[in-house]
């Protein structure tokens, strides 16, 4: 692609250059030899869609790339070109993902492992395109996988375990890979790129089995049921979504066995934890502003660290119940908003805390809002969120007052 | 160099079916599909699938063809068949064509003539889905048929007014009462003329009825042979919402027919070709029959005066003495252009395919 | 429970009762609507309190496809709740059939089967069929039953309408009558004709419903009276365990028919056919929505009882004259096809097609011969 240059060989099966989260990602789509694709524009997302297209026109990747009159053509066309059989990607940003919505649902409901990302975007009106997670979250019920990326390397990363896990027969799940409009859809890093060789060795073909759409294998998809059968049918798809955390866990082990990236845990990415009694807990690119003020608080003496969520869903309890327990206080920081949510908190900051709420011993949480609209997250904001979590660690902050706007003008 | 856009052909394996004697006896849709007595529209359903045999997938979209045929986790499809969303049958024919298609291109699957037929209601193909139709229609790299089976109202979720609901109809969402006879005063929107008139590319587009059982075959097996993105739509008396016995779906199609309301006809690779009763019309072999004929045998308009009545016909007429083509292109042209666009008046409305 | 006691009308043993209506889809809504909001109207008379619901599995309802509505009356609001939120009462007390072909079974859906008319009766219940026939002949079609009840059969044809304009034959007027004879401490006479009166300012109405009340008989039928001749068809439901991932269903093989749902339940009249004027003309088959007639060897279309749900279409399209007669499926207690007895012995059947259409099988004299037209003239 245009602004990827290739930089240093660093081995046999990857090679550096440096691209945009979004180009990282269409390296994946070109890696998984996709079959079918669909496009519609809207901000930050569709710069994987540009540079997928360049790709094609370069004759670097070879699919069915169809620009569609619509969001939700654009997810009814890969559901259906899915069930035939096909490695399918797309997605979406903010509102164009919400036009997408009933197509979103239904994908989930059948089980069809479409690959998609949401270039997480604040949610119109009044028009903004920075980042805020409300439009991933949103599909948070539907039984769609929802990893998110810090990183353009952990985008391409991401991608490959997506179609990995999610065209494994024992999950069977769409999967949307939440990247942070701006931060991550539009600068460039340095990304090791696999080989197609290595990538298949990772990644087998897509094989629907006797789920494939066909006239050899006559079945009917999707017929209407009543009261008598939609329970059955709900409890099948919960258990798939159990049976995705051993598949990601076996995934993340060959990634790194493969590629020796992707850290110890699947689930969660700790920074300067084990000696810490407060540590923030968020996910996306607001841990690396986070990871510069966790170095200059600890140069100050405090114990302070950071855990970072790669999979939302589905929602890794044990290991977060595992992790938490071992601190003081934690500082959960929300890109989103829950509006009249429990303690008018963040989704992130009520999830943490209804997983925590069963354990004797569990550390003090503290809900924060900040980074709303794509608004950067800087030194004197992580360092207020610090000092609140702190406080509240040695009961210096009420219980009735938990939870904190940051950076807001009064 | 291969060519920016390959157009996708047919194979040359369903012909013309001669009379009734020729109809193939296989069910592809068998009983035990929860439709109405006399259901006008499974009979469509059935026709389909029998004229384009089976190495077929058939998507359809919600309503009645969707929550009665697969009632409560059961099916009466043979072939393939997958639900898509009400809006979708446009996205759900391309994406199922672009995956056969690259799949096969890839050697991942056989490589083998597949027809792909998206099916929608009238509320799911001319209101909700019709930007989707489209679209697929501007698409003629792919193969496929997008079938609208039009009973003119929403008839699964309880009989409401759509865009193909003729003007003063009684419907759930057009009720006559004691303040307002008519609450529906729109005219049909003109589906196939429309997406004729404005896909180019598309090589097939017609209007059928199966109460013409070989005819409306036929259409469907043409659509499928000359490929691209074709598309169909039939006028499909319903029981339910036009309140009539059972047992007359078949005269009241002949009467839409014959009264000049529903005209059949297709366009192929933008030639008109005027069919079976429409056709004797326009040849002036057959008269119009009054729609009064048509009216009065249903229970939907039984609150019409003799004035709505009248309404109607003039409306009939209307399209019958004044469009370019009756039932296709809805506007004419003044006397002074006739020679400037070169429209021969005199010439027939059809040309034979 | 104290507050229901004390608030009982003394009258009352039970502490609410539940009625029926089974009836035939969209054709028969209206009607079925105007009973059992009749009922909890007549109940409010008195001040009891009740709620009328239609089955909600039934819908979208479709034409001729079996259907139920409820009402349920209750001796105050605490009693009423076990009856609120429901889909579908396990058991009642009275269930009323407005058509009475409806006695050869309920078959509403896909995997619910066919179930007898009395199935959700209780012991010593009653089941109140509009008929003019009498009550041995329903109890002839009616299946077999494991606990005694009631048979009441209230004179009249069944009352069929389209949606948008309801045929008011008093239909709903003389079960309401009837009702308040089977009922008399939840629903007294006087009381429903003060409500149709009310409601209808209609003496022809109120009348009616004293028609309904005088003139409906009774039978009572014993356990193990009635017929075995119906199909029994049931089903059991799989679990998440062995349901087929993605909701997915496999497709009907080739000649296969729905085994989960057959339609013939559906069925008010049932086309019979004179093989010996059939001209093959392939019209019946052409044109029939649900695929159930099969051609023979001979070429002839032979019926599949088991599918057809009686629209009627085929006798409608059919060229030659009484060569296919809609006939009262009353008169029929087996759904296998008649063909092979024409091939066996033309004059018997022939004999029996008369008796059973009431038409001549001879062929149409001084009728030029009919044509295939295929719907393409």
């Amino acid at each position: 692609m245009a602004v990827a240059v290739k930089t240093k060989e660093t081995s046999e099966v990857q090679t550096e250059q440096l691209m945009t989260g979004c180009e990282a990602i269409a390296e994946a789509i070109r890696l998984a030899d996709v079959d079918v694709m669909a496009a519609f524009p809207i901000r930050p997302y569709d710069t994987v869609m540009q540079a997928a297209a360049k790709l094609i026109a370069n004759g670097k990747l070879d699919c069915e790339y169809i620009v569609a009159d619509g969001e939700h053509s654009q997810f009814e066309i890969v559901k259906h070109a899915c069930a035939v059989g096909s490695r399918v990607f797309v997605g979406s940003s903010g509102v164009g993902w919400f036009y997408a919505f009933e197509a979103i649902a239904v994908t989930a409901g059948l089980r069809l492992p479409v690959v998609a990302i949401c270039g997480n975007r604040a949610l119109d009106d009044p028009g903004a395109f920075g980042t805020e997670h409300n439009d991933s979250l949103a599909v948070r019920d539907l039984g769609w996988l929802l990893p998110w990326a810090e990183t353009a390397q952990e985008c391409l990363d991401l991608a490959l375990m997506a179609w990995r896990v999610g065209e494994d027969a024992r999950v069977s799940l769409p999967v949307a890979i939440g990247l942070d409009g701006g931060f991550l859809t539009h600068s460039q890093q340095l990304v090791s790129v696999p080989t197609r060789a290595a990538t298949d060795a990772f990644l087998p073909k897509f094989d629907l089995g006797d789920r494939l759409l066909h006239p050899d294998n006559p079945i009917t998809i999707a017929p209407q049921v009543d009261q008598d059968w939609l329970m059955e049918i709900r409890r099948q798809n919960d258990a798939a979504m159990r049976r995705a955390i051993d598949v990601i866990t076996e995934a993340h082990a060959d990634f790194k066995k493969l590629f020796g990236r992707g850290g110890d845990s699947p689930f969660l990415d700790e920074y300067m934890t084990d000696d810490a009694d407060v540590v923030f807990f968020g996910q996306g690119t607001l841990a690396l502003p986070m990871k510069v003020a966790i170095r200059r608080l600890r140069a100050e003496g405090h114990k302070v660290g950071l855990v970072r969520l790669k999979w939302f869903r589905p929602f890794p309890t044990d290991e977060v119940v595992k992790s938490l327990s071992r601190f003081k206080a934690v500082g959960v920081v929300d890109r989103d908003y829950s509006f009249g949510s429990p303690h008018y908190g963040g989704v992130l900051y009520n999830e943490v805390r209804s997983a925590l709420y069963s354990r004797e011993q569990r550390p003090t949480i503290v809900g924060f809002v900040a980074g709303l609209g794509g608004r950067e997250i800087d030194q004197s904001m992580a360092r207020e969120i610090y000092e609140k979590t702190a406080a509240a660690a040695t009961g210096g902050l009420s219980a009735g007052d938990q939870c904190h706007w940051i950076g807001v003008r009064e | 160099m291969k060519m920016a856009v390959e157009t996708a052909t047919g194979t040359g394996t369903l012909p013309q079916i001669k009379g009734v004697k020729e109809v193939p006896y296989d069910e592809l849709f068998v009983s035990g599909h929860r439709t109405c007595q006399g259901c006008e529209s499974a009979l469509v359903m059935r026709h389909m699938v029998k004229a384009a045999g089976p190495r077929t997938i058939v998507l359809g979209s919600t309503g009645c063809m969707y929550v009665a045929n697969t009632t409560y986790y059961s099916t009466p499809w043979v072939v393939p068949w997958m639900h898509t969303q009400l809006g979708a049958s446009g996205s759900a024919a391309l994406g199922t064509a672009a995956g056969l298609k690259v799949l096969m291109r890839k050697g991942k699957l056989k490589d083998e003539k597949i027809n792909v037929i998206a099916f929608c209601g009238d509320g799911g193909g001319a209101d909700m889905g019709i930007g989707a139709i489209s679209a697929a229609l501007t698409h003629k790299e792919y193969d496929l048929l997008v079938l609208l089976y039009d009973n003119e109202s929403y008839a699964n979720t309880d009989i409401q007014l759509s865009s193909q609901t003729p003007w003063g109809a009684v419907t759930t969402f057009s009720p006559t009462g004691s303040e307002r006879r008519i609450m529906h005063t729109r005219w049909k929107k003109n589906v196939p003329g429309m997406l004729a008139a404005g896909h180019p590319e598309s090589r097939y587009i017609a209007a059928g009825c199966a109460a013409y059982a070989v005819d409306l075959m036929n259409k469907i097996r043409k659509a499928l042979e000359v490929g691209g993105p074709t598309f169909v739509h039939t006028l499909d008396p319903c029981p339910k919402g036009w309140d009539y016995h059972p047992q007359y779906s078949q005269e009241l199609g002949h009467l839409a027919v014959e009264a000049g309301i529903w005209p059949l006809y297709e366009v192929l690779d933008g030639v008109v070709n005027l069919t079976g009763p429409t056709r004797q019309i326009a040849e002036g072999r057959k008269k119009r029959k009054p729609v009064e004929e048509y009216l009065r045998r249903q229970g939907r308009f039984a609150h019409f005066t003799k004035e709505d009545v009248e309404h109607f016909q003039a409306e009939v007429d209307k399209m019958w003495e004044e469009w370019l083509i009756p039932g296709v292109i809805p506007f004419t042209i003044p006397q002074k252009d006739v020679t400037l666009l070169n429209i021969d008046k005199k010439k027939p409305l059809h040309a034979t395919a | 429970m104290t507050q229901a006691t004390a608030t009982r009308p003394t009258s009352l043993k039970a502490t609410d009762i539940t009625i029926e209506v089974v009836y035939r889809g969209i054709f028969q809504k209206t009607l079925a609507q105007r009973i059992t909001r009749g009922v909890v109207l007549a109940a409010r008379q008195r001040g009891l309190p009740g709620t009328a619901f239609s089955r909600y599995g039934d819908s979208p309802e479709r034409n001729g496809v079996p259907a139920k509505q409820f009402a349920v009356v209750a001796v105050n609001d605490i009693e009423l709740e076990a009856s609120m939120a429901r889909y579908e009462p396990a058991i009642v007390d009275v269930t009323v059939a407005v058509d009475d072909t409806l006695v050869k079974g309920v078959e509403s859906w896909a995997w619910y089967g066919r179930q007898p008319i009395w199935k959700p009766v209780r012991a010593n219940g009653v089941v109140l069929v509009t008929s003019d026939k009498s009550p041995d002949e329903i109890l002839a079609q009616t299946d077999k039953t494991d606990r005694p009840y009631t048979l009441g059969v209230i004179p009249g044809e069944a009352s069929f309408a389209g949606l948008w304009v309801y045929k008011d034959d008093h239909t709903d007027w003389r079960v309401l009558g009837a009702l308040s004879k089977v009922l008399p401490d939840w629903l007294p006479l006087d009381e429903v004709k003060a409500q149709v009166r009310t409601q209808t300012k209609d003496e022809n109405a109120v009348a009616s419903v004293q028609y309904g009340h005088d003139a409906t008989t009774f039978r009572p039928v014993k356990a193990g009276e009635g017929t075995d001749a119906h199909e029994k068809l049931a089903f059991t439901k799989p679990g998440w365990t062995t349901m087929r991932t993605g909701v997915i269903v496999d497709a009907r093989k080739p000649g296969e028919r729905n085994p989960q749902f057959k339609r013939y339940a559906t069925r008010t009249q049932r086309p019979v056919v004179n093989f010996d004027t059939c001209i093959k003309c392939t019209m019946c088959w052409l044109d029939c929505p649900d695929e159930c007639f099969e051609v023979t060897g001979s070429g002839h279309f032979e019926v599949v009882y088991e599918a057809c749900v009686g629209c009627g279409i085929c006798a409608q399209v059919c060229p030659v004259k009484d060569c296919i007669v809609m006939v009262d499926e009353l008169k029929f207690d087996s759904n296998k096809t008649v063909f092979p007895e024409w091939e066996k012995d033309r004059n018997t059947y022939n004999a029996w097609f008369e008796k059973t259409s009431g038409r001549s099988a001879a062929p149409p004299k001084g009728e030029k011969a009919a044509v295939a037209v295929g719907g393409d003239e």
